[in-house]
């Protein structure tokens, strides 16, 4: 089997989440992180003083508050210690897990902390955006990240009705799955039978994207720790094993909409890299889990097509077919995904977290009813910006070059 | 003006965005006490001893759990620092000149910057003594008090 | 009538005149109709005009502005606070048909509906503490027998039994009494809570004691002072609200600048890359793909063909004004003529085109008379319909 090569082997040895809501008046931002960050040392059984290093992100224009890594310190507890800054749109949960597995794997540190969260109640989630394109162009133009383009490029593909059922399918079943989740934002009890109903009455927001399509603004923070083989193996009974991570960038996309179908977009780029250095030929046979982010039903259906290198059609029978649903062949996002709890700057860092849980057997009530030893999960933000991990259960893959 | 950069311009724009932020229990606690009691509160962190000003959930150095351990603190103090805002801007409080001080509440161990009035910017000192006005209106910010002003 | 959380969907109209604020309703003139099912449902109309409304039960909910469909429960789980409003729109238990903001400005119009505040404090649950609060210290030695007699909503009749240094509470009055206490229940209620004074109460009348007043004066004594179950005080979290509107200044560069002239000149200008040929408009001084400077200017369209409709019905805020945008809009992602394959220019559609234009339809700019080198010195672009 190939191997990507990595100067240190590095595995997550403690995960800390708050509870994820819209309101969170009760906290300002540090105490809010603080949660995360003491029940992340919790799980790992280490005090701060044990930590090397932090990286914390978010999205700043979320807030309109500027350089919070320094304010913060207080809830982080990044007093003299070695601290990164990380902001890379909706990807930033994804990033700083990266840049915790780059710094931990070269040898600059041993035991580093990553830091997501977003408070979206403090601020106008879809006027952020917007303002963050281009001033002099698409700033004047730009609605967030709302787009019906996904909607109607698969509605032309496989028609309206099969289309906009298996977007509304896949809706149900991670909320059905968020229901299993004390720690998801939303959950509105929905029902395969409503799948009729919520087609045509869930109010339109672009297009064919309508409310309940879209991911939840949420408040809320996530803490992980990561360590070096030496330490993980001394701190933590099952550690999770980062083997591999892959982030894919590209020039933004907004004038290539409508046209294009012969792009390979960045999500398709990332896992062809990554299954390719590792030997991944059949990921649907070797993923046991994937928790991917879903910023909306339409996306996340589109999605499974582009990270799973499918085929045809072969994305909508795996949503036709349960296969995605909890007690499916290939669960995905078993915690309720974005589409239940986005705090943006932790959201992407969740699904890693989320994914960890998964191999640890400690996600609880959404656990996945058989043994996770393989786990995927991906990051998205920006326009079209892909990070890409994938978890072990077992530090066992080395041996087989 | 250059060939290249004689299709360069520069275009006015703004950046409008509505935001707010949720002070916290803590935070709100330490409001509410200065706009309906007019008392200043800081928290102590018993491991180290400090006590801070505004009030936070935990000592930045011990990362302890301080959120309880309320004090109330003098409402006069004494100037650590200061500089003199010489330059008008819209987002400044006050029109220039006029005075920031880092000011020392009694029973206090960090020093609040806030605005010192009433006195000659050139005649300002440190060590000198200062008291808080509060502010007759609700603010629900740090401008609760709405100035210091040296103790006559 | 059907009672949810212990308050009915006609509680809610019923009271709608009275909520109603002035200050919130200014410039609105709406009919908002609501139809709720289930017990205890039914129909109403409330008609805002700027500074006047009516709420009225009715079978015919025509000519709204907008309406709102939920079941009883639900309908009064939001208005008292109970359920989530947004949930359960979300999730399809509130249906709205038409304005939807008004729904959004019509929690301005009205103030919140409040329960009917209760005391927490009931005679029963003062008598429910009363062999606790027995001090047997102070009743040594007394074989007596107490009766408590409240009149009115909320009272009833107890007798205390005091023997061998023990406290029995009955329901109800023994003969036997030592000594009765007649009193209405709420200001028995206020004597217990040391709101009303014992001896203005006899004076008044309001206290009847028959019997042993010895025993009355010592009762006090017998029994330890009444502690009001705490209430859980809401601690007030302060939200600070404040708009950011920050003056910027952005530099064109000269590839940008060559483009806005071309606006100003009624020409749309695109950017070859000399290595894959692709175009760029708006232009951008390099070819990400190809990674080299991109300096050749060529005038594309202005008419093209569509590729892409995006209608909005939930709009950003202006990044200028911070002010939202009227909804429905469209954008439209256009395929300029000249242009080649790989790039569509992202402009807005003429809102009277918006119902009939679909993709592969033709459009052209229609410019601005004050062209200044902006995205506005193009309105809209519209259908071609020759
Ligand atoms: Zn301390």
């Amino acid at each position: 089997m190939k191997k990507h090569k990595k100067n240190r082997n590095v595995a997550i040895v403690g995960i800390g989440q708050t509870h994820h809501s819209s309101h969170r008046e009760d906290v300002n931002q540090p105490e809010m992180i603080h949660e995360a960050v003491e029940l992340a040392l919790k799980d790992a059984g280490i005090g701060i003083e044990d930590v090397d290093a932090l990286v914390h992100g978010n999205m700043e224009l979320f807030e309109m508050v500027h350089q919070p890594d320094l304010w913060h310190v207080i809830g982080t507890g990044g007093y003299g210690k070695a601290c990164y800054r990380v902001t890379t749109g909706g990807t930033t949960g994804a990033t700083i897990v990266g840049v915790g597995d780059n710094i931990v794997a070269s040898g600059l540190h041993d035991i580093v902390m990553i830091i997501g969260f977003e408070k979206q109640q403090e601020g106008h989630t879809t006027g952020g955006i917007t303002n963050m394109a281009d001033p002099l162009w698409a700033r004047n133009l730009q609605t967030g990240a709302l787009t019906g383009a996904t909607a109607e490029k698969t509605i032309n593909e496989f028609g309206a009705d099969r289309a906009k059922r298996a977007a509304m399918r896949l809706r149900v079943t991670l909320d059905k799955h968020a229901s299993l989740n004390p720690h998801a934002h939303r959950n509105f009890g929905l029902d395969y039978d409503q799948i009729d109903d919520l087609m045509v009455n869930s109010p339109q927001l672009v297009g064919e994207l309508r409310l309940i399509h879209m991911c939840s603004q949420s408040d809320g923070a996530v803490a992980i720790i990561l360590a070096c083989e030496e330490k993980a193996k001394k701190i933590s009974k099952k550690p999770v094993w980062i083997r591999d991570h892959v982030t894919v960038h590209r020039e933004e996309t907004f004038n290539m909409f409508g046209i294009n179908e012969n792009q390979e977009v960045t999500h398709h780029n990332a896992a062809r890299k990554l299954f390719g250095r590792n030997g991944i030929t059949n990921p649907r046979e070797y993923f046991d889990v994937f928790e991917m982010y879903d910023p909306s039903s339409w996306w996340g259906l589109d999605w499974l097509r582009e990270f799973l290198q499918l085929e045809g059609d072969e994305h909508l029978k795996m949503v036709e077919n349960d296969e995605v649903s909890i007690n499916g062949s290939f669960p995905l996002n078993p915690s309720g995904g974005v589409i239940s709890t986005n705090p943006i700057g932790a959201t992407a860092a969740l699904r890693v977290a989320e994914a960890a849980l998964q191999v640890r057997g400690d996600a609880g009530a959404h656990q996945i009813p058989r043994e996770v030893k393989h786990a995927l999960a991906s990051g998205f933000g920006g326009t079209f910006w892909t990070v890409l991990f994938m978890l072990e259960k077992d530090l066992d893959w080395q041996e087989a070059e | 003006m250059t060939e290249e950069n004689k299709h360069c311009y520069i275009k006015e724009g703004k950046l409008a965005l509505p935001y707010q932020y949720f002070a916290g229990r803590i935070g709100s606690k330490f409001l509410v006490s200065l706009r309906d009691k007019k008392k200043i509160l800081g928290v102590k962190c018993e491991k180290c001893g400090k006590v801070f000003i505004p009030p936070r959930k935990t000592c930045e150095r011990c990362f302890e759990d301080i959120s309880e351990k309320w004090v109330e603190l003098s409402n006069e103090g004494e100037v650590t620092n200061f500089t003199v805002v010489r330059t008008d801007d819209k987002h400044h409080p006050r029109k220039a000149p006029y005075v920031l001080a880092m000011i020392k509440l009694g029973g206090a161990d960090t020093p609040i910057a806030h605005i010192l009035d009433g006195v000659d910017p050139d005649s300002v000192k440190i060590g000198m003594k200062v008291k808080a006005v509060f502010a007759d209106k609700a603010v629900n910010t740090m401008l609760q008090i709405d100035r210091f002003e040296p103790v006559k | 009538m059907a009672k949810y959380f212990d308050v009915s969907v006609e509680d809610i109209f019923n009271t709608m005149e009275a909520r109603f604020r002035v200050e919130g309703a200014k410039g609105v003139n709406a009919v908002l109709a609501y139809d709720i099912s289930g017990d205890g449902g039914g129909k109403w109309l409330v008609e805002v005009r700027d500074d006047s409304v009516k709420v009225a039960k009715t079978d015919d909910l025509s000519g709204f502005s907008v309406k709102t469909s939920a079941d009883a429960e639900t309908f009064v789980g939001v208005n008292i606070g109970k359920i989530d409003g947004t949930q359960a729109f979300m999730s399809g238990k509130i249906k709205i048909e038409g304005d939807m903001a008004l729904v959004a400005a019509s929690a301005k119009m009205f103030t919140r509906y409040s329960l009917p505040k209760k005391s927490a404090v009931t005679v029963q649950g003062i008598f429910d503490t009363l062999v606790a609060r027995f001090q047997p210290q102070n009743a040594a030695g007394l074989d007596i027998s107490v009766g408590y007699d409240i009149t009115g909503d909320g009272g009833g009749q107890w007798t205390a039994v005091l023997k061998d240094g023990k406290c029995a509470l009955e329901t109800g009055l023994r003969d036997n009494c030592a000594v009765v206490n007649s009193v209405k229940a709420k200001d028995y209620i206020d004597l217990i809570l040391g709101k009303l004074d014992p001896m203005v109460a006899m004076g008044s009348g309001r206290l009847k004691l028959k019997g042993d007043m010895n025993v009355a004066m010592q009762l006090p004594k017998i029994f330890a002072k009444f502690e009001p179950p705490k209430e859980e005080e809401e601690q007030e979290l302060i939200v600070i609200k404040r708009n950011i509107s920050v003056d910027m200044k952005y530099s064109t560069g000269p590839v940008m600048g060559k483009f806005f002239e071309g606006l100003i000149e009624k020409k749309i200008l695109a950017n070859k890359c000399p290595k894959c040929g692709r175009m760029q408009v708006p232009p951008r001084e390099v070819c990400a793909e190809c990674r080299c400077w991109a300096g050749d200017m060529i005038e594309v369209g202005p008419s093209g063909t569509i590729t892409l409709i995006e209608i909005i019905y939930y709009s950003s805020p202006d990044p200028l004004t911070g002010e939202t945008r009227e909804t429905p809009y469209a954008q439209v992602h256009i395929l300029l003529d000249g242009i080649g394959k790989e790039e569509t220019f992202w402009h807005l559609l003429k809102n009277e085109d918006l119902a009939d234009t679909k993709k592969g339809d033709r459009v052209r700019p229609v410019w601005s008379d004050n062209r200044v080198g902006s995205v506005h010195d193009i309105i809209h672009f519209e259908r071609i319909r020759d």
